[in-house]
């Protein structure tokens, strides 16, 4: 037993020994120092921190390949400035000057090596005007103006199927949307809003009639789908109304408009339009604002006012003004 | 249990106080200053790499030394000895105290005992029932009448409920069984100088040159009746049908336990153990208050022998009943309350720090590095994983964008991913130790077992994020807010319950 514990203390004492002599080796490299074995001292060093995507490019530091590949810290650099450049084959390279400071990390890890050829693929050849895609269903949907036929295929231009017609009276369609529930679409010009229910789908919780709205007296400038996919949120040149997706509804006027500007962005996910108007200010000037409508702020008042028989220049939901 | 009042108080709050501090400044440290925080979690991470490396490399010491002895025929090195050390007069007193074991857990133990090579008319079996224990008379005469007529003596004690100055511990129904066996050695004037006594937890299974290898120890020691002797444990019962999780837990228990071994000057009694009769009885027995009686009764015989008192390592195991229940979350349940109860071993700083202060005998140094020992092992058992699992990523998490421009903050989790590739490393060593402290494969267990039994020690981060030092914080926080713990016996899964 004396032997083994002669054994122990000496293990032990060599422990502390590796721990106090080895403790400030690491702790200085975690803290970028540098042991310089010539004047043994220790110098302050920055490091480099590379990451690509993808990942694996062959990294030249000052024109000198090293021997990690991304992502890699290239530690123990002196500060100043150092020429960076990442290959990677078959990608376009990457070059630039970064600045390495005392005890800091670099960080170069937005860099994108694009591929030489970019991975291009055909999705469709067949005859259309426009297109939408719709990422969370993986569905392209397509509109073809001459043949007035909406149809879509998936992401990988397979399953086409004919998905709807179009009437056609309906004469220079402006902007189209599919609704947040795939069953239809609009389509819109400056006079009339029209609805088509798909071909596809026939389980519909009300009666898929082709709905039209026409405005006469006011020009569309901008139609968005309601994230209920029942409610048409129309902007025109003189006002900003709601409709209901159903024949002989009556939209709502929300807001009287005096001079509205050509953009108008919808949040579905909030349900807010953002638009913009021109006001006249006391001075006499005529000045534009932007303004947010909050159309799920209070859905029960939404309800009730789409019940309502149209109600000429009121604006009953709130409204805010954005500086 | 009485409430301890002023220094005894303050010396209650200290473990948990300090190990809360230490957590509660690091994390602080990880928001105020990251990069302070993030050079001592480096620090402690190097330090537990050295250490890891250190108490492996003495596990391979005490493996050699355990396994350097296995076939060594203790008894008749014993009956080598001269006759003058009174080896042919030496009683080997057993005790079990019994709390609420049932006959499936206390027969293979008195099986065991039974066939040990150790003359059976000079070991004296006292069976120490509890009298509220619902089966206690049953069982006592159903195993009285099995194992009656295969040692020296058998007794049969039960400890009354409710004595004065007594708590529900397993040490006051040993003391009870003690002096029941002291009225014995009386009557028939045996002297305690020629009694060995041995406390053993109610599941273990003696090696069966135990008593030989205790005798040879015993009778060669230097100041014999100043010592413990403190068997290697191993939890080889049922550790074939034992979830992993209980498996993992018990082996690493084990190891510790071998680790200390070699570590003399920290050793102290855990579990079965055995230790001279006469010091039993001129240090009155084993505390009757306090649930660690295994390591108190050894800081009480330090106490009284003014420092005088060691403990003798014997390269022999016991055998134990791993603890385990019907499902992995009961079963992490069980250890997790057993672990804590080991934990609870910290009630032995105020107890052994008051004692020092009252002893004047004792050499302050000796003094002041035992109660350093006994502080640090329990802060560092109550920290470590708290630190290497929780606060180690802290500082990058909560160290803003400031600290994430450092180099130390790329450093960081590198040289923390080091550790755990080195902790792997040493793992290896553990596995193959793991192997050789294995019994025989029962026949109904499949030979595949042994792919499993390496392939659970990818749980062992696991292990230590759940029962690696929570157990241990959870004893000192009950500790330090004067919510006592009571005495309450480990479900034992030798025959699953």
């Amino acid at each position: 037993m004396l032997a083994f514990q002669k054994i122990r203390t000496l293990l032990f004492y060599c422990s502390l020994l590796i721990f106090f002599v080895g403790l400030p080796f690491i702790l200085a490299y975690a803290l970028g120092y540098k042991f310089n074995s010539r004047s043994f001292k220790f110098v302050k060093t920055g490091l480099i921190f590379v990451k690509t995507q993808p990942p694996g490019a062959q990294i030249f530091l000052n024109g000198r390949l090293l021997a990690e590949k991304s992502p890699a810290s290239i530690q123990e650099l002196l500060p100043g400035a150092y020429q960076i450049s990442l290959k990677l084959e078959r990608h376009y390279p990457w070059k630039g000057q970064v600045e390495v400071e005392a005890g800091k990390a670099t960080p170069i890890d937005k860099v994108i090596l694009f591929a030489r050829q970019p991975n291009l693929g055909l999705l469709s050849q067949a005859e259309f005007s426009t297109f939408r895609v719709d990422p969370e269903r993986k569905m392209v949907y397509y509109l073809d103006g001459k043949k007035r036929i909406v149809y879509r295929s998936n992401l990988d231009a397979g399953n086409f199927e004919d998905i709807a017609s179009l009437p056609d009276k309906f004469e220079q369609i402006l902007g189209w949307e599919v609704s947040p529930d795939r069953a239809k679409l609009f389509i819109f010009n400056h006079r009339q809003i029209q609805v088509v229910y798909f071909d596809t789908q026939n389980d519909y919780d009300y009666p898929a009639v082709p709905v039209f709205i026409d405005y006469p007296q006011a020009k569309v400038l901008n139609v968005f789908w309601h994230s209920n996919s029942y409610h048409l949120v129309v902007v025109t040149d003189k006002n900003v109304q709601v409709a209901e997706c159903r024949p002989q509804a009556v939209p709502v006027n929300l807001v009287d408009l005096n001079r509205p500007g050509k953009d108008a962005v919808y949040d579905p996910k909030t349900d807010t339009l953002y638009f913009s108007d021109f006001q006249k200010s006391p001075s006499g000037n005529w000045q534009n604002s932007l303004y947010k409508l909050e159309l799920s702020a209070n859905p029960d008042l939404l309800e009730r006012l789409i019940a309502q028989p149209f109600a000429q220049g009121k604006s009953l939901l709130r409204e805010e003004r954005v500086e | 249990m009485n409430k301890p009042r002023g220094l005894k108080r303050m010396l209650e709050i200290i473990p948990g106080g300090l190990s809360w501090g230490i957590i509660a400044f690091l994390i602080l440290l990880a928001f105020l200053r990251p990069v302070a925080c993030a050079i001592i979690i480096i620090a402690f991470d190097f330090y537990w790499i050295i250490r890891t490396l250190y108490l492996t490399t003495l596990l391979v010491m005490a493996h050699q030394r355990l396994f350097g002895q296995k076939h060594e025929n203790w008894l008749e090195r014993c009956r080598g000895l001269p006759a003058g050390l009174g080896f042919k007069q030496l009683y080997q007193i057993v005790i079990f105290p019994v709390y609420n074991e049932g006959l499936e857990v206390l027969r293979p133990s008195l099986e065991a005992l039974a066939a040990t090579h150790y003359p059976p008319e000079q070991i004296i079996l006292v069976m120490a029932f509890e009298e509220r224990g619902a089966w206690s008379h049953q069982n006592a005469a159903l195993l009285e009448h099995e194992f009656g007529g295969k040692f020296g003596a058998y007794l049969s004690t039960f400890h009354p409920d409710g004595l004065p100055q007594e708590c529900r511990t397993k040490g006051a129904n040993a003391t009870w069984a003690a002096k029941a066996a002291k009225k014995y050695l009386d009557e028939r004037s045996i002297a305690y100088e020629q009694a060995l006594v041995s406390c053993f937890d109610a599941d273990t299974c003696v090696d069966q040159e135990y008593f030989g290898c205790l005798s040879y120890h015993f009778l060669t020691s230097d100041k014999k009746h100043r010592a413990s002797y403190q068997p290697m444990p191993v939890y080889n019962n049922n550790i074939w049908q034992a979830p992993f999780f209980a498996r993992l837990v018990e082996i690493s228990s084990t190891f510790c336990q071998m680790i200390e071994s070699m570590r003399l000057e920290k050793f102290v009694t855990f579990s079965s153990h055995s230790m001279s009769f006469k010091t039993l009885v001129e240090i009155d027995y084993w505390p009757r208050d306090m649930i660690s009686d295994d390591s108190v009764i050894y800081w009480k015989s330090y106490l009284h022998y003014n420092g005088d008192y060691r403990v003798v390592p014997l390269y022999v195991t016991v055998s134990l009943d791993v603890a385990y229940s019907s499902n992995i979350w009961r079963t992490i349940s069980v250890q997790y309350r057993q672990k804590r109860r080991w934990a609870w071993g910290v009630e032995n700083f105020p107890f052994v720090v008051e004692g020092f202060l009252r002893n004047k005998k004792i050499a302050l140094g000796h003094k002041l590095r035992r109660s350093f020992h006994l502080l640090e092992s329990h802060v560092t058992w109550a920290v470590w994983a708290v630190i290497l699992v929780v606060i180690g990523p802290l500082p990058v998490i909560l160290g803003g964008k400031f600290f994430s421009q450092t180099a130390i903050a790329y450093n960081l989790p590198k040289i923390t991913g080091l550790l755990f590739k080195f902790t792997l490393l040493t793992s290896l060593t553990w596995i193959f130790l793991s192997w050789t402290i294995l019994p025989p494969r029962p026949k109904e267990v499949s030979r595949w077992k042994y792919l499993a039994l390496i392939g659970e020690w990818v749980f062992v981060p696991l292990i230590i994020l759940v029962i690696g030092s929570t157990p241990a914080l959870d004893a000192q926080t009950r500790l330090m807010l004067g919510r006592y713990m009571e005495f309450n016996a480990t479900l034992k899964g030798n025959k699953m319950l």
